[in-house]
């Protein structure tokens, strides 16, 4: 009996341990999970989980668990500013992580200002973010429309486009980008020109009014920005008028994602060009294999989608700014954050303390077909750092 | 802009107008009967382009088959819909009745989000139009063409129903004085009851048709409801014509507005609607209402 005391004593002591050691600390992340923003914010939220599994395995930080608090950002900027704020009110949450749309990235950056909260946006890639809406509490591990842009222009020398019919969804991440673009534009094709400009709206399925508009603009080339499922109602619509025989389609928005190729498979059009932060089939840096075979064994498929890595690489940048801040305070946080270098599955990655950016590069190339195969891979793959 | 340019948007132009005339269609019947202002309309359009996907996609039968299913799928729902509720609020104010309507958008869209989930599916298009006709002067897609002659098609067969046959003449008399039909021996609640049921089912087949030009989401009932009656309000509450006309109207007015001036094209279709509201407050087709 006595025994049998001593051992609830010893439980007790032991929880209350637990209990001064402290709770967990509490980290909020907000995808689209719902919609068709859910065919990337789905993945994001898997690496996401995965991050906190595996750093919770290894003793979590400042000895203390990480605990995932999460939700469904809907796209939509406004729903998503009301969820963030709970997630702050009543969560109690200590650093939030993750939106995808680049409205919803501005909302929750706004939220992050008033709250004075922690924001590591890992998808978003408005410039706004982090240039004239810049704020204390708010980073960037994603790409950005600045980048982007830079890179369309380099390619669109390199695939000498001379007429460009210029496609970007009327909202901030498509505005953004045309600007980046055309910033860009006469320092490498200066010879080149934007013959036609079409912008259909964020989350449109019908594209026949625009199809017979680039086809009859004389352009030898697409600029676009029309990202997962625009880009796959758009060629569902096109292919048929050979639409892709004689148009270069370069494109950012990821849609050489490995996502984007399965969802099309023999559907996916000849002469795309496009980008993507990740590739299950590439490993430049020995970190990524790892990496991969974990995320492979927790969605149950070799064939990993390349958004997990940024809600991954989300949780690692926070992990590391609370273990290096030692605090959970946010202004101590995000001073940590400032010149930060984390090593990812793509190699080591740096925020920069001014414009609280990160160098994160894509790999960019051609999707082609290979024997064997029933999707589209990219090859030959270039990974290009930030020049900016 | 060249001719050819020209035509090929006129005809895309034509097979939106073509496609949005089939569904509104079902509204402005109801309503010209009815006098009911059916919100339903759009998650009624959603579900059969819905069924569609899963009737030819994950089931494996053929679009014919597939359109054919949505249309009865939705009439066996609008006959549920009215027989058990809708019945109950014709001698209410409109206001009740638009209450219920929206209150069945409300039920029915969750309902789909339960069924189907919230993806994005395509359909594709069918395998007898998988490709490009080359018209001589333009190349267009297969199915938008097949989308131009069944707008036609459907118009005409409806002109026939309600203007040459005698269902035709009761449903006419039943808009204009139901009690003397009812007088006169005809059971008013089962033409009441056919209308909606056949009204409905032009949504679900409206709706299938125009799966395979689009992508299916959560909120595409939203959109089409204004469009509904955008095209219904310019050619005149009621009168068939009137909405193939509005829906003409509003297909070329997207089309050419997405090219002449692309910064407006979300505008354009309300200001036509606004312009003829205000030069024929009855629409294009229609007749002042006197006396009532």
């Amino acid at each position: 009996m006595r025994a049998g005391w001593s051992l609830v004593a010893a439980m007790a002591l032991a929880a209350g341990g637990a209990l001064a050691q402290g709770e967990p600390i509490r980290i909020g992340a907000m995808y689209p999970l719902t919609g068709g923003g859910a065919i990337y914010g789905v993945p994001a939220m898997a690496g996401h989980q995965l991050a906190i599994e595996e750093i919770n395995a290894k003793g979590g930080v400042l000895g203390r668990k990480l605990e995932s608090v999460e939700r469904d950002d809907k796209m939509n900027p406004s729903a998503a500013s009301a969820t963030m704020k709970e997630l702050i009110t009543k969560d109690n949450v200590h650093i939030v992580l993750g939106g995808l749309s680049s409205a919803v990235g501005l909302g929750m950056s706004e939220v992050a200002k008033q709250e004075k909260m922690v924001y590591i946006a890992t998808v978003p890639k408005t410039i706004q973010m982090t240039s004239d809406k810049l704020h204390k509490h708010v980073f960037r591990i994603a790409s950005n429309t600045d980048l982007e842009g830079d890179t369309l222009a380099e390619l669109v020398s390199k695939y000498k486009v001379k007429n460009i019919c210029h496609l970007q969804l009327d909202y901030a991440y498509g505005h953004d980008l045309e600007a980046g673009f055309l910033k860009a534009l006469p320092k490498y094709a200066p010879g080149s020109k934007v013959v036609l400009t079409l912008k259909p709206k964020l989350g449109a399925t019908d594209f026949n009014a625009f199809i017979p508009q680039v086809m009859s603009a004389g352009c030898d080339g697409v600029v676009s920005g029309l990202w997962g499922p625009h880009f796959v109602s758009w060629v569902q619509q096109a292919k048929p008028l050979g639409f892709f025989d004689k148009i270069k389609w370069i494109s950012g928005g990821e849609i050489a994602s490995h996502e984007v190729a399965v969802s099309l498979k023999d559907e996916y059009p000849d002469n795309v060009i496009s980008n993507t932060y990740e590739l299950w089939y590439h490993s430049q840096d020995p970190m990524h294999k790892t990496f991969q075979a974990a995320l492979a064994k927790k969605l149950g498929t070799q064939e990993t989608p390349q958004w997990s890595m940024l809600g991954y690489n989300g949780v690692l940048f926070a992990a590391a700014a609370i273990e290096k801040a030692k605090s959970l305070d946010p202004d101590k946080i995000a001073e940590a954050l400032e010149g930060l270098t984390v090593h990812t599955p793509v190699g080591p990655l740096t925020i920069d303390a001014k414009t609280h950016q990160s160098n994160t590069g894509q790999f960019w190339g051609p999707m082609v077909k290979q024997p064997g195969k029933d999707y589209r891979v990219m090859s030959p793959v270039e990974f290009i750092q930030p020049k900016l | 802009m060249t001719l050819t340019v020209f035509a090929l948007n006129a005809l895309y132009g034509l097979a939106l107008a073509m496609n949005m005339f089939v569904i509104a269609s079902g509204l402005n019947l109801i309503f010209g009967v009815l006098r009911v202002i059916n919100f339903a309309h759009g998650v009624f359009y959603m579900f059969g382009a819905y069924l569609i996907y899963t009737v030819t996609k994950l089931w494996g039968f053929s679009f014919p088959v597939g359109v054919l299913a949505a249309g009865l799928g939705l009439a066996i729902i609008a006959f549920f819909i009215e027989r058990l509720l809708l019945r109950r609020l014709y001698g209410q104010e409109h206001l009740m009745q638009l209450l219920f309507t929206f209150a069945i958008v409300l039920l029915m869209s969750d309902a789909a989000k339960m069924l189907w989930g919230t993806d994005q599916y395509t359909v594709g298009y069918p395998p007898a139009f998988t490709g490009a006709v080359n018209l001589g002067f333009v190349v267009f897609p297969q199915y938008l063409l097949f989308l131009c002659v069944v707008g036609p098609i459907i118009a005409i067969a409806m002109w026939l129903l309600v203007d040459r046959t005698r269902w035709g003449r009761v449903v006419r008399a039943a808009t204009q004085d139901r009690e003397m039909l009812a007088a006169l021996g005809v059971n008013v609640q089962m033409v009441y009851s056919a209308v909606f049921v056949l009204g409905s089912a032009l949504a679900g087949i409206g709706g299938a048709l125009a799966a395979p030009r689009l992508a299916l989401t959560p909120g595409m009932d939203a959109t089409i409801i204004n469009e509904c009656f955008i095209i219904v309000i310019i050619g005149g509450l009621g009168h068939l014509w009137g909405s193939f006309l509005g829906a003409l109207a509003f297909g070329f007015v997207v089309q050419f507005g997405t090219v002449w001036v692309p910064n407006w094209q979300d505008v354009l279709p309300y200001l036509l609607m606004l312009t003829v509201l205000l030069i024929r407050p009855w629409g294009l087709l229609g007749r002042p209402e006197a006396g009532r």
